[in-house]
């Protein structure tokens, strides 16, 4: 009885990364930004289903729940009031700088495959817990959720922090030519 | 997770079988919604409703203008605005339509049913995060309205979109946040769980946070865009807001896409706040027992559940054709700086109350 | 068996259904464009202005603030199924957490960033 879970999961893995690499080309290729944008939601998309092949289903979710969800309105909405012309896009002329960024992230995507290639762990996770141990211990999100709160306190609180100075720049910036407070 | 063949084949034939009786299901949901959006009103205002259209002499009572209307809106000429971008004008309806169905199954439909020996429960996906799927696919609903106006080349239909997203985008806040309390109160996020928490009548949701059902009704009102919410998509504004441009069966596709999701929300809310497939001071699952046929106590949970989703599509109607229609800054306001600040003092409400009871 | 089989099966369905009409609509029905049916609808009245107008700024606002809020909703999320283990230290943790954020919400509502959209 082959194995069908560790076949089905590699196969999978491949044909979505696969997928990813080609339409991530094509977010950068494009020339209308509305497209790019539909591609990169895509792309976020089937990072997830990556994400659930792993199962890790929480960040699956919430991959699609904010970044395609959210971020990408976001970057649409910002697109849309643009509303660059069709003349007034570039193409694909070329500048020096993204000529160099392009060579610079292929010879990174090679060294990463190659370290990738080596079997070397990356010391990421301790993989003391397999599928069925953190089925056993509460579920996914129950785990992430203990781990969270217990172990990894301060970059939680960290977290809203940082939330906070975000809501605070954003306002700023939009509103700076308007007057202050509202009393 | 070794499963043998047999096991396999009988999940996987199971799942095709649910999920194609719920396809089929839901694609019945906006006919009959389409007639009862015209005679209830009807009614409503002391009038009949359309009720000619029959079949073979047979006036049926007016059954078969869905059939009727269908068939006109199928063959009625597209007409592509100048200069609107092609690719995405044909593409939006699409991202109209499949959250709703993929939204569709991860809701249980019924308790589970043992076939061949194996348990098979009654939503097409089980999930651990079942209630976060719902939300991120809900999320993905906000590009049909969006590309649909910005590809439209009308800057009518486009500032449509773009209020239509905003409003969106803005109630899936309040949406998201009344549910946290249900999670701390069965704690659990799989939808499953959470209906077999409810056996008794008073351990329903909406007894136990009402405040959430409160919040979740109105934000399930304003994210399908429905009176009093739909400003975007009514008449007399805005012209047809984002679909202006969109006739024949693209305009069909956004009508399915809205319907099936107002009743996959309805589902939700029966799921969450009343029970779902449970009947109160009944205890579905012995059926089986009781009956002695296989089978009977799903059946009874489906229909308890669909009316209950029947009961809020009702609902639906009933305020659209009660309830005048909100301004635009008085709908942001009520998402904004109501509806939020109520969502998380009933999250830390909730908590309170629990711990005291709980940890004390 | 893998979850996520239905769900793509879902997802396939949902796309060739929406397609299936999306396509339906440019084969079936008659096809006569004529100069008045392509003009963009504005009531019978020809066109005024272009579609290409600056929108205002209150959408990105809106945006911004609905991603920073979908995120300290997702945090509460994992507090919520968490919450039974953690005792009042978690809805301690918790009210921290929440603090912070009323603060901000606090600071957008009186900076006005939220009026009349």
């Amino acid at each position: 009885m082959p194995d069908f879970s560790s076949l089905m999961s590699h196969g999978v893995f491949h044909l979505l990364a696969g997928l990813i690499t080609l339409v991530s080309v094509l977010v950068v290729v494009s020339k209308h930004p509305v497209k790019s944008a539909v591609f990169l939601v895509v792309d976020l998309f089937l990072l997830a289903a990556v994400y659930a092949s792993l199962e890790s289903h929480f960040v699956a979710a919430i991959q699609v729940l904010v970044y395609a969800g959210a971020v990408v309105v976001l970057f649409l909405f910002v697109i849309m009031l643009l509303n660059l012309q069709p003349d007034q896009l570039r193409g694909m002329r070329f500048n020096p700088v993204e000529a160099v960024t392009l060579i610079v992230s292929v010879i990174g995507m090679l060294i990463m495959l190659g370290v990738s290639m080596s079997g070397k762990p990356t010391g990421l996770g301790d993989g003391s817990m397999d599928v069925n141990a953190i089925e056993a211990a509460g579920g996914n999100t129950y785990m992430i959720a203990m781990k969270l709160l217990t172990d990894y306190i301060w970059p939680f609180e960290l977290a809203s922090i940082l939330i906070l100075l975000a809501i605070v720049a954003a306002v700023v910036i939009a509103k700076k030519d308007k007057k202050p407070v509202v009393s | 997770m070794g499963l043998t063949a047999d096991e396999f084949t009988i999940q996987f034939i199971s799942t095709v079988v649910k999920f194609s009786i719920l396809a089929v299901m839901l694609l019945q949901v906006p006919p009959v919604m389409l007639l009862v959006e015209r005679r209830i009103p009807a009614f409503m205002q002391r009038r009949k409703g359309p009720n000619r259209v029959g079949l073979f002499k047979f006036r049926l009572y007016g059954v078969m203008q869905a059939l009727a209307d269908t068939i006109k809106l199928i063959f009625k000429e597209e007409v592509v605005p100048e200069g609107a971008q092609k690719v995405f004008y044909h593409l939006a309806p699409v991202f109209s339509v499949f959250p709703a169905f993929l939204i569709a199954m991860a809701i249980p439909y019924g308790p589970d049913i043992q076939v061949l020996g194996q348990t098979i429960p009654l939503s097409v996906v089980r999930l651990d995060v079942g209630f976060l799927f719902i939300f991120a696919i809900s999320s993905l609903a906000v590009y049909g309205v969006t590309i649909a106006g910005w590809a439209s080349n009308n800057k009518y239909a486009l500032l449509g979109s773009l209020r239509a997203s905003a409003q969106m985008i803005s109630y899936e806040i309040p949406l998201g946040m009344s549910l946290i309390p249900i999670v701390l109160i069965y704690g659990s996020l799989d939808l499953n769980k959470i209906v077999e928490a409810q056996t008794t009548f008073l351990k329903w949701g909406i007894f136990l946070s009402p405040i959430s059902f409160l919040l979740f009704l109105i934000a399930m009102f304003a994210e399908t865009n429905r009176t009093p919410f739909d400003l975007s998509e009514a008449e007399g504004e805005l012209v047809a807001g984002f679909h202006t441009e969109y006739n024949s069966t693209k305009f069909a596709a956004f009508f399915l896409g809205e319907y099936v999701s107002m009743f996959v929300l309805s589902c939700l809310a029966s799921t969450v706040f009343f029970g779902g497939w449970q009947v109160p001071f009944f205890d579905v699952r012995a059926l089986d027992q009781l009956v002695g046929l296989p089978g009977v106590g799903a059946l009874v949970g489906f229909g308890s559940l669909l009316m209950k989703a029947a009961f809020f599509m009702w609902l639906y109607v009933w305020v659209r054709w009660t309830i005048p229609r909100f301004r635009y800054d008085q709908l942001m306001n009520l998402g904004w700086k109501y509806m939020i600040p109520l969502g998380l003092i009933n999250v830390v409400a909730t908590a309170l109350v629990l711990a005291a009871v709980w940890f004390k | 068996m893998n979850p996520y089989i239905p769900v793509l099966m879902a997802l396939l369905f949902g796309i060739i259904l929406g397609g299936a009409l999306s396509a339906l609509a440019a084969l079936l029905g008659p096809k006569k464009p004529s100069p008045e049916k392509s003009d963009p609808f504005e009531c019978g009245v020809p066109m005024v202005t272009s579609a290409n107008e600056k929108m205002s700024v209150k959408f990105y606002l809106t945006a911004i603030l609905f991603i920073l809020f979908d995120i300290e909703t997702i945090f509460l999320y994992l507090w919520a199924k968490a919450f039974p283990n953690l005792g009042w230290f978690g809805v301690l943790e918790v009210m921290v957490f929440m603090v912070i954020l009323v603060a901000g919400y606090i600071y957008v509502i009186k900076r006005g960033a939220l009026e009349w959209d």
